[in-house]
């Protein structure tokens, strides 16, 4: 298949824009503020790593990118649509095309195959991938027919993202990815993950307390009580294989 | 309170929908069972207080004429404790401005003192003065059905004379607490009533001074051997005074009729709520199952806290205990005030001066108990395989469940299957035993709905057999004493009348060996068309052979078949007995009778060609002026409407099965939803999160909603068949509890009632599913990124 996508240019337009983004939990009698003020872009084909303790707001932040959660303050838009104004039908049709979403405990079901699960999504995308192809592409070719509970859980978690990607999204939100694996089957998960960023041009953002992981990004964010403490950009990538932590 | 036992009510409190819905299955049984234990048991115990206090008689015979001095002779009778003797007539009776024909008896009274025997129970007004002859008393129903009141008057027709009768008083007796006429199935108190006389005013005007007609008596004690001892003895004493043989108290009319309606409410009163209770107990524990495996984690935590098994198996025990209480409560609290409606219905029908309410406590125990030990059991299955577990594995979640591909699949239906059909159909097959036993669960609502409506189905069924098939006169006339053949030219000549049918019956014991059995022989033309016998398939029977047909259950009675040779005694002068052959069995459905074509009969009593009565069709025009022109004929003892008795059944139908049928729908209806919403709810809370995680990679709600749904219709339709299949074999065996001499009910189910049937399942379904689609629209979608199962 191999659907080559341009090199990203080194500063594209913004696919979001984030500006004055607060988000505010009441909690019985106490409000407790998950993001203060926060102003973010995230550039077309860019890998961003939000990295952060936890309670740090970051993944209040990937939530709201999603289209799973909405501000309490502040404006947040993709591309020309406003994400903050949207109802629950139009966030419902934002991640049916536009978001692919991988979840630190894979979330497949477990009554559907590994290519089933990813036919879940291709059955209801406009363009998608063959389900045998998105699962190539995260090295699980071999392992189309089993089912959930035959699979490790770094398999688990390519299945996720072969059913993430499967939809060709605009954006892929990953939260906490590896959290659930060992170092070597994370570092397999990672290893799709770069795949689909660098084959497909999917702008990705990964969410992870792991700061080993940011070597891999072209873009580090660091949160800490809900605003944004620090935003580099990574003079060169180093490959997910190399990553040890 | 404890912190286990809050944890408890909040527990609770979080699934309350859930268990309302399982408390109030599990009141339906325990409702229906109060009901029926209630009707039963208050029924029972009154009329044993009834019998006693009015001193109702353990032995029936009427006779012709017996002189007065025979009284001594029965008394004298081994055995025998008290005898009451009274003069007892058939008569036509006549109410001012009404014009359909009545039948009445008046019965004796004695003229000082009140009756030793057969007291009755006086409601309203005096006893009679024995000085004035017009006075009488008169059956509560009658004095209703007619509006009578004290100081009202009627006429008694004797002999084509018109007796005026003034009314003193308003009574009921032990001897008619169901007050039906000869020959009917409900009481009709527009069309038959009771009246007492003092003795000396009624033998007088019956030509009985010096004699009696009629006899009762009490045993020392009532085994069935003396009891057997004393009828031969009495039959002997009254042979020749034309006795028609005694009766024991079981075969006496009312007593007999009552205690028929005790064993229904006997039979019926434990089999339906046992359905209910083992419905209910099954949802309890895959409810509990469930809320068990949800909080493994806590309960991991609470062992490792310290808690014991056993304190932990107390905590959903109690769990169970408290909705099973609660369902006992409702259900206890609405069977009570159910059995009062429900009294109140066959007080219509069954009279007494009296009512004793009496729910048995140790049935409802029983039924409560049976629940509880139910529920623990469930709960303890449910706890046990957790807590058997160390804290530290428990802690962890539970191994991935294992899926395979569907053997519908397999069988080459997957291509053609979406992803979500094919979750549906994984889920279900997954657990075959729970879908199984969901479908069977759903399946009972609809076959419970099958059986109230059919039992209307097969009344009216009855009924159009019975009126339509069988009796297809306007009208029946009886006489006092067989008159000659020549009487049906006399009645066809009457302006009016459009066909005549003589009737014969005679009053005859049959005989086989030690089994014996009182009853009618009734004698019918080859060729009639007005009354006929028709078998279960209706067609009409030819009598056109001598000997005796006998209806199936009858014959199965007295163990004889086709070919058989029976005694017959035969109760008329003298009682001769001869021996007549056993021709055919027929399968009818109303009553236990013996036919016999009108030739043979006559033969067999040897004597004139005489009837009893005759069968008239009519012009409905005509009807008014022919009922006057009737009741003035001498010989003529009564008139019995067609029409009216019909009507009458029909009211008496609607009036007692319409609430048994609501009855039964409101718990069906609760079955129902109970069943569907707890799958529902189960099933939700099993797969919240799959669906969760569908709607965060962007299914929309409706797609959602139909995964779970799917699931749902498809336990709900396929539960539809065998819910009718239940329904139609819960019904057959229904019917074969009721079957009695009274009646066998046709099992007939209208297809209406398959349709009503599969509504209010489907209706069950949409209401539960609406309520499950409440709920998935408050998932919450973020929390599922954040937790493992």
């Amino acid at each position: 298949m191999a659907v080559q996508a341009p090199a990203a240019p080194p500063h594209p337009a913004p696919v979001f824009a984030m500006k004055g983004v607060t988000k505010v939990y009441v909690m019985g009698e106490v409000e407790v503020y998950a993001l203060r003020g926060v102003d973010l872009e995230l550039h077309e084909g860019e890998f961003t790593v939000l990295l952060g303790p936890s309670g740090s707001g970051k993944s209040t932040l990937l939530n709201i990118l999603g289209g799973l959660d909405r501000p309490t303050a502040g404006r947040v838009t993709y591309r020309e649509g406003d994400l903050s104004e949207a109802g629950e039908r139009a966030l419902t049709r934002y991640r049916r095309r536009h978001v692919g979403f991988v979840f630190q405990f894979y979330n497949l079901i477990p009554s559907l195959t590994a290519r089933e699960n990813v036919a879940l999504v291709t059955e209801i995308a406009g363009d998608p991938l063959a389900p045998e192809d998105a699962l190539a592409l995260v090295g699980l070719k071999y392992r189309l027919d089993h089912f959930p509970s035959q699979m490790s859980g770094g398999e688990q978690q390519r299945v996720a993202i072969a059913r993430a990607i499967a939809k060709r999204p605009d954006v892929l939100l990953c939260d906490e990815p590896t959290g659930a694996l060992d170092i070597s089957t994370g570092i397999a998960v990672l290893g799709a993950l770069e795949r689909v960023n660098s084959e497909l041009g999917t702008t990705t953002a990964v969410i992870t307390h792991n700061a080993a992981i940011s070597a891999m990004a072209d873009r580090v964010i660091s949160l800490a009580d809900g605003q944004i403490t620090s935003d580099v950009r990574n003079a060169t990538k180093q490959p997910a294989a190399t990553i040890e932590w | 309170m404890r912190a286990l036992d809050r944890k408890l009510l909040r527990d609770l409190w979080n699934v309350r929908s859930q268990v309302l819905a399982i408390a109030l299955v599990v009141s339906s049984g325990i409702a229906l069972l109060v009901m029926a234990q209630g009707v039963f048991g208050s029924l029972l115990t009154t009329r044993d207080a009834y019998y006693t206090r009015y001193s109702f008689a353990d032995v029936f015979a009427g006779a012709k004429r017996v002189p007065n001095w025979i009284e001594e002779r029965i008394a004298a009778i081994p055995g025998v404790r008290q005898v009451q003797t009274r003069v007892v007539v058939s008569v036509s009776l006549d109410v001012p401005e009404v014009t359909d024909p009545i039948n009445g008896r008046l019965i004796s009274l004695p003229d000082r003192g009140r009756p030793a025997l057969n007291d009755v129970a006086l409601r309203r007004g005096r006893f009679l003065d024995p000085d004035r002859a017009e006075e009488a008393l008169v059956g509560e129903r009658f004095a209703e059905a007619h509006g009578l009141d004290l100081g009202d008057r009627l006429f008694a027709v004797i002999n084509g004379r018109r007796q005026p009768l003034e009314i003193v008083g308003v009574a009921l007796s032990p001897e008619f607490v169901y007050g039906i006429g000869p020959g009917e199935l409900f009481p009709d108190p527009k069309h038959f009533g009771f009246l007492w006389m003092t003795r000396r005013h009624l033998a007088t005007a019956f030509e009985m001074e010096g004699g009696f007609n009629d006899v009762a008596l009490t045993l020392t004690d009532r085994s069935p051997s003396l009891e057997r001892a004393v009828i031969v003895e009495l039959d002997a004493i009254l042979d020749p005074y034309g006795g028609l043989g005694a009766i024991p108290r079981a075969d006496q009319t009312s007593n007999w009729y009552l205690q028929n309606e005790l064993t229904q409410l006997e039979n019926m009163g434990l089999l339906v709520p046992l359905i209910f209770i083992a419905v209910a107990t099954f949802l309890l524990n895959v409810v509990l199952r469930r809320t068990v495996a949800v909080q493994r984690e806590q309960i991991a935590a609470l062992k490792a806290l310290g808690y014991s098994n056993v304190r932990l198996g107390v905590h959903y025990v109690q769990w169970a205990v408290v909705v099973v209480a609660l369902g006992a409560l409702l259900g206890i609290g609405a069977g009570l005030l159910l059995a009062e409606a429900m009294l109140g219905l066959y007080m219509e029908y069954f009279r007494f001066p009296l009512l004793i309410y009496n729910v048995s406590a140790s049935s409802i125990l029983i039924a409560v108990g049976v629940s509880l030990v139910a529920a623990t059991v469930g709960a303890l299955g449910a706890v046990r395989s957790v807590v058997s577990l160390p804290p530290a594995e428990a802690m962890r979640p539970a191994a991935p469940e294992t899926f395979r591909v569907s053997l519908f699949e397999r069988l080459g239906a997957r291509r053609w299957l979406s992803q979500p059909a094919r979750m549906v159909l994984r889920n279900l097959s997954r657990r075959p035993v729970r879908a199984g036993l969901s479908i069977v669960g759903i399946a009972f609502a609809g076959a419970i709905m099958v059986v109230g409506s059919a039992m209307m189905d097969s009344m009216d069924e009855l009924l159009e057999v019975q009126f339509n098939i069988i009796q297809r006169q306007d009208l029946s006339v009886s006489f006092f004493e067989p008159v000659e053949r020549s009487a049906v030219h006399e009645l066809a000549a009457l302006s009016g009348v459009l066909q005549v049918e003589p009737t014969n019956g005679i009053a005859a014991r049959l005989r086989n060996g030690h089994l014996q059995k009182q009853t009618a022989i009734q004698a019918l033309a080859p060729d009639a068309r007005l009354q006929r016998v028709v078998d279960v398939d209706y067609r009409a029977i030819r009598l056109d052979r001598p000997g005796l047909v006998l209806s199936t259950l009858l014959a199965e009675q007295l163990q004889v078949e086709p070919g058989d040779t029976l005694m017959v005694e035969i109760m008329e002068d003298g009682r001769p007995v001869r021996e007549v052959v056993l021709t055919d069995t027929v399968d009818d459905l109303l009553g236990v009778t013996a036919y016999m074509e009108q030739e043979s009969l006559r033969r067999l009593v040897r004597r004139d060609d005489t009837i009893s009565g005759a069968m008239l069709k009519i012009d409905a025009l005509a009807e008014e002026r022919l009922f006057g022109l009737l009741k003035a004929m001498p010989a003529v003892a009564g008139v019995t409407l067609r029409s009216a008795a019909l009507e009458n059944i029909q009211t008496y139908m609607l009036d007692n099965m319409s609430m048994m049928m609501s009855v039964n729908l409101l718990f069906a209806v609760i079955i129902a939803f109970g069943v569907i919403y707890n799958t529902a709810r189960i099933s939700l809370s099993e797969t919240s999160r799959e669906l969760a995680s569908l709607r965060v990679i962007g299914f929309t709600r409706g797609e959602i909603s139909s995964i779970l749904l799917g699931e749902l219709g498809i336990l709900t339709v396929a539960s539809i068949p065998l819910g009718l299949l239940l329904g139609y074999g819960m019904i057959a065996g229904v019917m074969s509890a009721f079957e009695s001499e009274l009646f066998r009910l046709p099992v007939v189910v209208d297809p209406n009632t398959f349709l009503v049937s599969a509504a209010t399942v489907l209706g069950s379904m949409a209401v539960s599913a609406w309520t499950v689609r409440r709920k998935l629209h408050e998932l919450d979608l973020v929390a599922v990124l954040k937790t493992r199962e």
